[in-house]
């Protein structure tokens, strides 16, 4: 599409109309993201410049804080009493049930997936609505899955999870009830148990790929993947002896974050720079990544550089293992890096960039399937081509 | 129930020593050996399933640590475990569609197992809220038991126990009729995969391979066979012989010429040990060389393999890993070696090692298609046979007492 043509030089005139925004940012030496606070980036306050709320978030939570972070995050807090007044008054009775204040606060704890908290908001939507009947309740989880999804639309297990939500909760099975409160009840029984269950499928996960780490063995991991540390923690505490080998993980650098974690567990870790991958590669037994989505290919969507560490892995016949959970599966198929909504998010070099240099800024990439080898998710281990199989039998 | 004990004591020393020779052989004998425990076995007329599966994992767990890298053994006792669960669910289907509804509540019990959905199936995204684990279907079984009696139909309960191990020992005798047939059923689709005038070839020996090739021939396909030799057992030879004497043009190569010869060749068909749930095969070694070699040359490699050798295991599976170490004296002439055998380096070890391992793994993306009694499958989809034969409770087969 555009993005090929050579007529980028028009494009280019385009944007220069819209840099304005990067300047200040460009000349802070800021070695991690913006100081949006917390409010703000629930809010996605730049859906036009498509900076990906789901990417500030996760660097939020996992990115190294420095000083400097905290004092302007500080600094911004006290600029907009507003958007801390409104989380607050989120809990006082009486203010009218609103999905994104359930699904903020939910998200607020860190070791709860995104597509979790979401699962969990459209559950307390049931359980507080006012419907009297089957249609108004669906209408009304409608709206609000949507609103949830258009919130942040670059996170594809936020649209996954909510749509496997649907499709589960509101299947017919559970409508043959003649009388409303008992069909509620039952709605209301399936999604709390489907939210049990996606809080439990890390630990399933954890459990089922013990077997493939063994003793005296190296991991490469990308990121920060909660999924990949639990798998990695549980392997520590059956006291296997394996390495760790964790890249930075630019431009959010989560992997430093990571090797603090594991360092606390006594697991013999080594940091690399994202370049170092293939240096190091035949050392490493297996590499270990988690994933933001599934994709019907059988292929996963994940943090910028997953798709390099599995190629040069494939090309040196190193298994490339992910770690997902179920509600991660989406129906999307995307033939080529450029096939999905694009999510950016916003990297700091630490020296000003003059505005006419372009900045790739993505945030994620596209692993196709025949790179990996094996997927583990709460539903056992798979291998790619089944990945599609189970979405074809869910939404048919 | 001295008479199994005997009889599974029997078959564990068998394993152990190695006397049973072969997958078909021992999943034959696993198979008459479950059935036999099954039908001796006293079952109480509550939670009858439980029971059996009890037994049989306990059974199962003996034969496997008798010989681990025979992993026919293991397939076919968790192949009578899944059969344990589906004939449990489907007396608990029939009886609930058959038995006139008396009261509100035994239909609420009733509406309950079935709305568990089948155990059978793996744990699949759609179904993911309809699975019960194993303890609340238990508690279900019970629960029906126990309203049972308060109404006095322990006679129709005695006769439901009965049904279950009836429908049990008929599915297992399926399960056997199955392996033993499973080589005719093969050899039917022989005719659809070689044509006229072509050159197949074939590693080491394999009675499922010989009955494919000669169905051919009966069929007067006109084809001729290369037969690499398989050493250090030199299996082929055998093979070779055998092909010969029902008329088979057939050639002996030694296994280091199959790369040579491979761009002569129109397909390589050959015979397993077992099938991994990725889609790899373990199979005698040798094999990795020659489907890397036809691999190299675009050639299509075949693999023919029975129901019995379809392994729900992974190959990193430490179970899996187990690679059998022959004796080295296989590998050496008589007396070869013996001068310097003996000579040992300073602290003690021996300079001369003589490895002989028996398997090879080849790994998924080398097969192009597995020939199997039901048809013919792509290795991406060895999970859905995996998903049908198996349950993924019985993946281990060590008793969990909480789980």
């Amino acid at each position: 599409m555009w993005w090929r043509s050579p007529s980028f030089i028009l494009d280019k005139q385009q944007s220069d109309t819209v840099p304005h925004q990067r300047n200040p940012r460009d000349t802070l030496p800021l070695p991690s993201p913006p100081p949006f606070s917390m409010a703000d980036t629930l809010q996605n306050p730049n859906p036009e410049n498509n900076i990906s709320a789901y990417y500030q978030t996760r660097a939020a939570h996992h990115a190294v804080v420095t000083g400097d972070w905290l004092a302007q995050a500080q600094a911004a807090i006290g600029r907009d009493p507003d958007d801390s007044t409104d989380t607050t008054v989120a809990t006082v009775a009486g203010k009218p049930f609103s999905v994104i204040d359930e699904f903020n606060s939910w998200r607020k704890q860190p070791e709860l997936a995104e597509a979790v908290a979401a699962i969990r908001a459209l559950a307390a939507v049931i359980r507080n609505c006012q419907a009297t009947t089957m249609m108004e309740l669906e209408i009304e989880l409608k709206k609000s899955s949507d609103s949830l999804k258009s919130g942040d639309t670059t996170s594809i297990s936020l649209t996954a999870g909510c749509d496997l939500f649907m499709r589960y909760v509101t299947r017919t099975s559970a409508l043959e009830y003649e009388d409303f409160d008992s069909a509620k009840s039952r709605l209301i029984e399936r999604a709390e148990k489907f939210g049990e269950i996606s809080c439990k499928a890390r630990r399933i996960i954890a459990m089922l790929s013990q077997d493939f780490i063994f003793d005296g063995c190296t991991i490469l991991v990308h990121g920060f993947s909660r999924v990949v540390f639990e798998v990695l923690k549980t392997a520590a505490q059956s006291k296997k002896l394996f390495r760790v080998f964790c890249t930075e993980g630019r431009p959010d650098r989560s992997g430093l974050r990571l090797s603090n974690e594991l360092a606390k567990l006594d697991v013999p870790v080594k940091l690399l720079i994202d370049s170092a991958v293939a240096y190091t590669m035949d050392e490493v037994d297996m590499v270990f990544v988690g994933a933001d989505g599934v994709v019907e290919s059988g292929g996963i969507i994940n943090m910028m550089g997953t798709f390099q560490i599995a190629l040069v892995a494939h090309s040196m016949n190193k298994p490339v293992y992910v770690a997902a959970e179920s509600y991660k599966f989406a129906r999307l198929y995307p033939l080529d890096q450029k096939d999905m909504v694009p999510a950016l998010c916003p990297i700091d070099f630490g020296v000003p960039i003059p505005s006419k240099v372009e900045v790739e800024t993505s945030a994620r990439d596209y692993t196709p399937p025949q790179y990996l080898t094996l997927l583990f998710t709460d539903l056992g281990v798979l291998t790619p081509s089944v990945v599609s199989d189970e979405l074809i039998q869910l939404y048919l | 129930m001295p008479g199994t004990q005997t009889l599974v004591n029997e078959l564990v020393t068998k394993l152990k020593k190695r006397r049973v020779e072969g997958s078909q052989e021992t999943a034959l004998l696993t198979a008459e050996l479950l059935r036999s425990v099954i039908s001796q076995l006293k079952v109480p007329p509550t939670n009858q399933a439980e029971t059996l599966i009890e037994a049989v994992k306990t059974v199962g767990e003996l034969l496997v640590a008798a010989n681990p890298v025979e992993l026919a053994v293991g397939n076919i006792v968790r192949r009578v475990l899944h059969i344990i669960r589906d004939e449990d669910f489907s007396v608990a289907t029939s009886s609930a569609g058959g038995d006139d509804r008396e009261t509100a509540e035994e239909n609420g019990f009733r509406v309950q197992t079935v709305a568990a959905g089948p155990p059978s199936r793996s744990p699949s995204l759609h179904a993911i809220l309809d699975r019960t684990p194993d303890s609340e279907r238990a508690h279900h079984s019970s629960r029906d038991g126990d309203s049972f009696e308060g109404k006095g139909k322990s006679a129709d309960r005695n006769a439901e126990s009965w049904k279950l191990k009836h429908d049990v020992i008929r599915a297992v005798n399926e399960l056997i009729e199955d392996i033993n047939s499973c080589h005719e059923q093969i050899a039917e689709q022989s005719v659809e995969l070689i044509h006229q005038n072509e050159i197949l070839l074939t590693f080491g020996r394999s009675r499922t391979v010989r009955e494919f090739l000669c169905a051919a021939k009966e069929k007067r396909r006109s084809f001729r066979v290369f037969v690499a030799e398989g050493a250090p057992k030199y299996q082929g030879h055998a093979l070779a012989k055998d092909l010969g004497a029902r008329g088979l043009q057939t050639t002996v190569i030694t296994d280091s010429a199959v790369f040579a010869m491979i761009s002569r060749v129109n397909k390589v068909v050959v015979g397993v040990h077992a099938v991994m749930a990725n889609g790899g095969v373990i199979g005698p070694v040798g094999l990795n060389m020659v489907a890397l070699a036809a691999r190299k040359h675009a050639v299509p490699f075949v693999v023919v393999a029975g129901p019995h050798k379809l392994c729900p295991l992974y190959p990193q599976n430490p179970q899996v890993l187990l690679n059998e170490m022959r004796c080295p004296s296989e590998l050496l002439q008589d007396g070869e070696f013996s001068d310097c055998m003996g000579v040992c380096n300073g602290s003690g070890n021996p300079l001369l090692n003589v490895v002989n391992p028996a398997f090879d793994y080849v790994p998924p993306e080398l097969v192009s298609l597995f020939i199997t009694d039901i048809g013919g499958y792509n290795p991406s989809f060895v999970h859905r046979l995996i998903a049908d034969y198996y349950s993924a409770d019985d993946l281990d087969l060590q008793k969990r007492t909480t789980s």
